[in-house]
C-alpha cells in the first residue's frame, strides 16, 4: 500500500514521517512516535481515551488520518507537562485521586485541559457537559469533576500571580 | 504506629497515569514483533465444515495462520474448572472454535502478520465453510425439549441443575400469614474495561513469557501449562487498565492462541483485542430470572424465601455455575431470616460466555431481597423502610453467622439506615411527592446490601460435594518487603492490581511498620511470576486484597521491623525495647542508626553484623487469613463460609421519571458505607462511587441486546448505553466505619460493594416515583423504552 508523507510538530518537535493512507493518527503517534501515553480504548470516537490538541483544538485520535492531521501541531499527554513541572490539571487529577486504573486518564487530563483553556472557571454541569465526551469505567467520575475544579482554581490562581 | 493509615497518602500510581507514562501490554514492542488478528464467527450457532487459511498465509506480509485443526493438533483443551463444577460430562474446550461455534463472536481462526493492518487484512482470506444452524438465545427457547442442543454430549441445554436450603422452609411457609410472590429479571450486561484483553507472548528456548492484563496470573500460568504441555512460563502483568472480573477467565483463550503463535513463528506476536471483539466475545455477566416467594408474618417479619433462579450462561460450559455459586456470598443479604431454599438452573444459549463481573451473581440476589422486600410492604400497606428494618439483623447478634455459614464480624445496619434517610431528606422527598404536578414524576428507593470480601473457593463443596482438590480454599497470599541499602523501602505483592491503589494502600501499612514516610517506599515493579510471590487467593478478584495482600505487606513488614531492631540494638549497644524508629531513623536512649546505613552494613559488612544474624534486610510473608475456621470447610448441613468479611451499605436514590419520554433522571445518589477500618480515605470513596455508578448505568439501560437469530446489536459502548458524565450522578458517601473483629486493622472489603445495591435501589425508585400508575418493576434495564411502556401499562 502506498505510503504518505505526514509533516507534524508534536509537543514541539518537528516530525517527519510517512504513513498508509488508513493509518489513523492514534496510531501514528503510538506506533511510529512511540508516544504511548494516548491510549486505544474504543477506536470509533466514543471513549475519548484517544483525545489529544490538534492546532489546539481537542481531537479524538481514532477519527482522524495520520495523513488529515499533515502539517498541524500536535499536543499528546506528553507534552502536556514542560521541563518536568507537572500541569496544574496534571497535578489536580493526582492530588483528587481522579483515577483508578489510568488508562482513560490522558484522555480525561486533556479533555480538561481543552475545557479549561476556552471556560477559565466551568460550573459541575458545564464540566460534565463537556466531559460527556469521555468514558471512564472505574471512577463514577466524582473525583474527576472534583479535580477540574479544583484544577481551575489552580490555573485562575497561577494567573493572578503572573 | 497508625500515622498513615487511615489518611488519604498521595496516589502512588497517579504521577505516571497522568503523565502518560503508565505501561499496559499494547504500549509494549518487543524486537521483530508480529500481530495476530482473530476470525471470529459471524454466526450464533453454526457447523465449522472447513476452515482453510492457504489463501490468507500466501499474502504478503502475513507469517502464520492458525486453523481449528491446527489448535486442536498443537494443544490440549481446558479440563472444566472451578467455574464449572457442575458439569456432569467433561466437556474439553479448545482455546478457539473447533467443529461449531455456539455465540457470535467465538474465535475461529487467527492471523499473523508484520502489521495489524496486514493481519486484518487477512482475515479476509480465511475460507470458512459454515452451516448454519437454530439460535436459541431465550432461556425458555434454549429449554424446550425440541431446542437445538448446544452440546451433543448434553442433550439438554439445561446444563445444571441443583439447589441448596437452609433451615427448615417448609415449615416457615406452614406458619406463613401470607406468601409474597414475584417475578424478577436482571439482564445481561458488563463492566467493559476500557481496556480490551492485550497478550504479548515470547518463546524463547528457555521458555515462554506471556505479557498479558491478566487479573488472575495463576489462571493464564495453569492454562499455558495445560493447553501447550509448558513447564517453564512467566506470565508478566503490567499495569491493567481496568478488570472488574472480566480478566480473569477468558483472557486464557487468548494467551494459549498468542502463545501457540509465538512457537509456530518463533517470534513475538502481540494480539490486542478491539472494543466489538471484546462486547461480542470479552464475557457478561449472567442474564438471570428468579421466581421468589417469601412467607412472611402480617407485621413483615420474612419467616422464610423460596427462590427458583434461571440462570442464562450463554454459548460455553467453562463458567456454568459460576453465577449460582457466588450467590451464597450474600444469600441472606442484611436479614435475620433462617429458612431459605434456592434452587438453580443454568441454561446455555446461543450468546457470549458468562464471566465473573463486578459482583457476579450478588447483584441479583440484593435484588432479589430488596424488590420483595419493597413488595411485601405493598401487599401488606406497610412502610418499605419499616419491613426493612423489622428484618436486619440487630447489632447486638454480631459477629452474626449466617444460616449458610457467613460470618459477618461488625455491622450496624439499623444506623446505616438512619443516616442514608436523613442525609437524602427522606421525609422532604415523601413531601415533594405530594405537591408534585406536571410530566415529572419523583421516587426514592432505599436499600441495604452487603459487600462480601476474602474468597473461600471450599464454598463451592457445599454445592458439589464431589469437588475435592480445592485451590483457593482459605486463601494464601504473599508480600516482600525489602530495605535497600540506600535505606529506601520496596515491596512486591503476590498478585496485580488493576487500578485500586495496591502500591498507595500497600505503602502506608509498610510506613506505618516501618517507621518511615510512604515517599521512601515504593513497588517493584508489577506482576511478574518469576519474581513476585505467589497469591492464589488474592490474584485481583473477589475483593480480596483487603485480607490476604495487606495481611502480607503487613506480616511482611512486621518481620522485617524486627530484624532492623535487632541489628539496630547491637550496632547501638542498647536493649531493642528502649528503640524507637522515626522517618527512617533508629533511637536509641544515646545513639541512633539510619536505614541507609543498616542497608550499607546488612548487604556488606559482615563483621559489624550480630552473630548467628544473616545478611539483607529483605523479609517475604505468606499470610492465610488466621480466623478462616470455623467453616473453612463446608459441615453436614452444608454451611460454609462464602467469603470471609462483609461490608455493607445502605444506599438511596432519588429519580425524576418523564412521564411522556420515559426518562429517568437521578437527581441525588446517597450511601452510606460501613466498609471497617478505612486504609486510604480516598481510595475507598473512589471504589464506592465507581461500582455504585456503574450499577446505576445498569439500571438505567446499559446492557447486551440480541437479535432473535442471536446477532448482538450492541457492539459498541454508546449502542451498549454505557452512562456519561451527564447521566451519572454526583454520588455522596458518609462513612460509617465498623472494625472488622478478624482482620488486621478491622478493615473490610472495598471494591464492587456498590455495584450490588445499586440496580435495586433505582428499581425501588422508579417503581416508587410511577407508583401512582400502578407500575412494578419487575425487571431491569430501565430504559427510556421500557419505562414509557411500563406507564402505558404493557
Amino acid at each position: 500500500m502506498n505510503r504518505h508523507p505526514v509533516h507534524l510538530t508534536v509537543n514541539g518537535e518537528t516530525v517527519d514521517g510517512e504513513a498508509e493512507a488508513r493509518t489513523l493518527l492514534v496510531h501514528f503517534l503510538r506506533e511510529q512516535l512511540g508516544l504511548t501515553g494516548t491510549h486505544v480504548g474504543c477506536v470509533v470516537g466514543e471513549c475519548g481515551a484517544c483525545s489529544v490538541l490538534v492546532d489546539g483544538a481537542l481531537v479524538k485520535s481514532c477519527l482522524m488520518l495520520a495523513v488529515q492531521a499533515n502539517g498541524s501541531e500536535v499536543t499528546t499527554i506528553e507534552g502536556l507537562s514542560a521541563a518536568g513541572a507537572l500541569h496544574p490539571v496534571q497535578d489536580a487529577f493526582i492530588d483528587r485521586f481522579a483515577l483508578q486504573c489510568g488508562f482513560c486518564t490522558p484522555g480525561f487530563v486533556m479533555a480538561a485541559h481543552a475545557l479549561l483553556t476556552r471556560n477559565p472557571d466551568p460550573t459541575e454541569q458545564q464540566i460534565r457537559q463537556e466531559l460527556s465526551s469521555n468514558l471512564c469505567m472505574c471512577t463514577g467520575y466524582v473525583q474527576i469533576v472534583e479535580a477540574v475544579r479544583d484544577a481551575a482554581g489552580r490555573l485562575r490562581a497561577k494567573g493572578r500571580d503572573r | 504506629m497508625t500515622r498513615y493509615i487511615g489518611t488519604s497518602v498521595r496516589s502512588k500510581e497517579a504521577p505516571r497515569h497522568v503523565t502518560g507514562r503508565g505501561r499496559y501490554v499494547d504500549d509494549l514492542t518487543l524486537p521483530r514483533m508480529l500481530h495476530a488478528c482473530i476470525l471470529r464467527s459471524p454466526y450464533a450457532h453454526a457447523r465449522v465444515a472447513r476452515v482453510d487459511g492457504g489463501r490468507a498465509a500466501e499474502r504478503s506480509g502475513v507469517k502464520a495462520v492458525l486453523t481449528p485443526a491446527d489448535v486442536q493438533r498443537l494443544s490440549r483443551p481446558f479440563k472444566p474448572g472451578r467455574y464449572a463444577a457442575g458439569l456432569r460430562v467433561p466437556i474439553p474446550e479448545y482455546a478457539c472454535a473447533i467443529d461449531k461455534v455456539r455465540y457470535v463472536g467465538e474465535p475461529v481462526a487467527m492471523v499473523a502478520a508484520e502489521t495489524r493492518a496486514g493481519a486484518e487484512d487477512a482475515l479476509d482470506l480465511i475460507d470458512v465453510e459454515y452451516e448454519p444452524l437454530a439460535a436459541v438465545v431465550t432461556t425458555a427457547g434454549a429449554a424446550a425439549p425440541a431446542a437445538p442442543a448446544l452440546y451433543d454430549e448434553l442433550g439438554t441445554n439445561v446444563a445444571w441443575q441443583g439447589h441448596v436450603a437452609y433451615g427448615d422452609v417448609d415449615a416457615a411457609f406452614a406458619q406463613a400469614d401470607r406468601v409474597v410472590r414475584e417475578n424478577l429479571k436482571i439482564h445481561r450486561y458488563s463492566s467493559t474495561p476500557l481496556e480490551p484483553f492485550a497478550c504479548l507472548a515470547q518463546a524463547a528456548p528457555e521458555g515462554l513469557t506471556m505479557w498479558c492484563n491478566a487479573q488472575s496470573p495463576d489462571v493464564v500460568y495453569e492454562a499455558l501449562a495445560e493447553a501447550l504441555g509448558l513447564q517453564t512460563v512467566r506470565v508478566i502483568v503490567p499495569d491493567v487498565g481496568g478488570g472488574f472480573g472480566q480478566k480473569i477467565h477468558l483472557i486464557r483463550k487468548y494467551a494459549v492462541l498468542a502463545a501457540l503463535m509465538a512457537v509456530r513463528t518463533g517470534r513475538p506476536v502481540k494480539w490486542i483485542e478491539d472494543r466489538s471483539e471484546h462486547m461480542m466475545a470479552g464475557g457478561h455477566s449472567c442474564e438471570q430470572e428468579f421466581d421468589v416467594e417469601a412467607a412472611v408474618k402480617g407485621d413483615g417479619e420474612v419467616l422464610g424465601l423460596k427462590i427458583r433462579d434461571t440462570d442464562d450462561v450463554g454459548g460455553s460450559v467453562s463458567t456454568l455455575t459460576i453465577h449460582f455459586t457466588n450467590k451464597l456470598n450474600n444469600l441472606f443479604n442484611t436479614y435475620k431470616v433462617q429458612h431459605l431454599r434456592l434452587e438453580g438452573r443454568s441454561v446455555l444459549t446461543n450468546k457470549c460466555p458468562v464471566v465473573p463481573n463486578r459482583g457476579i451473581g450478588k447483584p441479583g440476589m440484593c435484588f432479589v431481597w430488596e424488590r420483595t422486600m419493597d413488595r411485601i410492604a405493598q401487599e401488606l400497606g406497610l412502610d418499605p423502610i419499616e419491613v426493612r428494618r423489622r428484618n436486619l439483623v440487630p447489632k447486638e447478634a454480631f459477629p452474626y453467622t449466617t444460616p449458610n455459614g457467613n460470618i459477618h464480624g461488625s455491622g450496624d445496619y439499623q444506623t446505616l439506615l438512619d443516616k442514608v434517610l436523613a442525609n437524602v431528606g427522606y421525609e422532604d422527598v415523601r413531601r415533594r411527592q405530594k405537591e408534585q404536578h406536571g410530566s415529572t414524576r419523583i421516587g426514592i428507593g432505599v436499600v441495604i446490601g452487603v459487600e462480601p470480601g476474602g474468597r473461600n473457593a471450599a464454598r463451592d463443596m457445599a454445592i458439589f460435594p464431589q469437588s475435592k482438590q480445592m485451590p483457593g480454599a482459605g486463601g494464601v497470599e504473599g508480600a516482600t518487603v525489602k530495605i535497600e541499602k540506600n535505606g529506601s523501602v520496596v515491596f512486591t505483592l503476590g498478585s496485580p492490581s488493576c487500578g485500586q491503589s495496591h502500591e498507595t494502600t500497600a505503602a502506608q501499612i509498610i510506613a506505618d511498620v516501618l517507621g518511615v514516610t510512604p515517599s521512601r517506599v515504593s513497588q517493584v515493579g508489577t506482576f511478574d511470576t518469576a519474581l513476585s510471590p505467589w497469591g492464589v487467593s488474592s490474584a485481583n478478584s473477589g475483593n480480596n486484597f483487603h485480607l490476604y495482600d495487606v495481611g502480607a505487606v503487613h506480616g511482611a513488614a512486621t518481620r522485617l521491623r524486627e530484624k532492623v531492631l535487632t541489628l539496630a540494638a547491637h550496632l547501638l549497644d542498647e536493649d531493642r525495647g528502649s528503640l524507637r524508629i522515626e522517618d527512617g531513623v533508629v533511637h536509641g536512649a544515646t545513639d541512633r542508626v539510619s536505614f541507609v546505613e543498616l542497608g550499607r552494613i546488612a548487604y556488606s559488612n559482615q563483621a559489624l553484623l550480630p552473630p548467628g544474624v544473616e545478611g539483607g534486610l529483605e523479609t517475604t510473608y505468606y499470610h492465610s487469613h488466621p480466623h478462616a475456621e470455623p467453616l473453612m470447610l463446608p459441615d453436614a448441613h452444608g454451611r460454609v463460609r462464602a467469603q470471609y468479611t462483609f461490608s455493607s451499605a445502605a444506599h438511596a436514590a432519588v429519580v425524576e421519571v418523564d412521564i411522556e419520554t420515559g426518562r429517568v433522571r437521578v437527581v441525588r445518589y446517597v450511601i452510606v458505607s460501613d466498609n471497617g477500618t478505612l486504609i486510604n480515605p480516598s481510595v475507598v470513596d473512589g471504589q464506592i462511587y465507581g461500582s455504585a455508578a456503574h450499577g446505576v448505568s445498569v439500571a438505567l439501560g446499559e446492557g447486551f441486546v440480541y437479535g432473535e437469530d442471536g446477532q448482538l446489536l450492541t457492539m459498541t459502548l454508546l449502542d451498549y448505553g454505557k452512562s456519561t458524565t451527564l447521566e451519572t450522578p454526583r454520588i455522596e458517601v458518609e462513612h460509617y466505619p465498623i472494625p472488622d473483629p478478624f482482620t488486621t486493622f478491622g478493615q473490610k472489603a472495598a471494591g464492587e460493594g456498590a455495584a450490588i445495591p445499586s440496580p435495586a435501589a433505582i428499581a425501588s425508585a422508579v417503581e416508587d416515583a410511577l407508583a401512582p400508575f400502578g407500575v412494578k418493576v419487575r425487571r431491569l434495564p430501565l430504559s427510556p423504552e421500557r419505562v414509557w411502556e411500563l406507564i402505558q401499562g404493557r
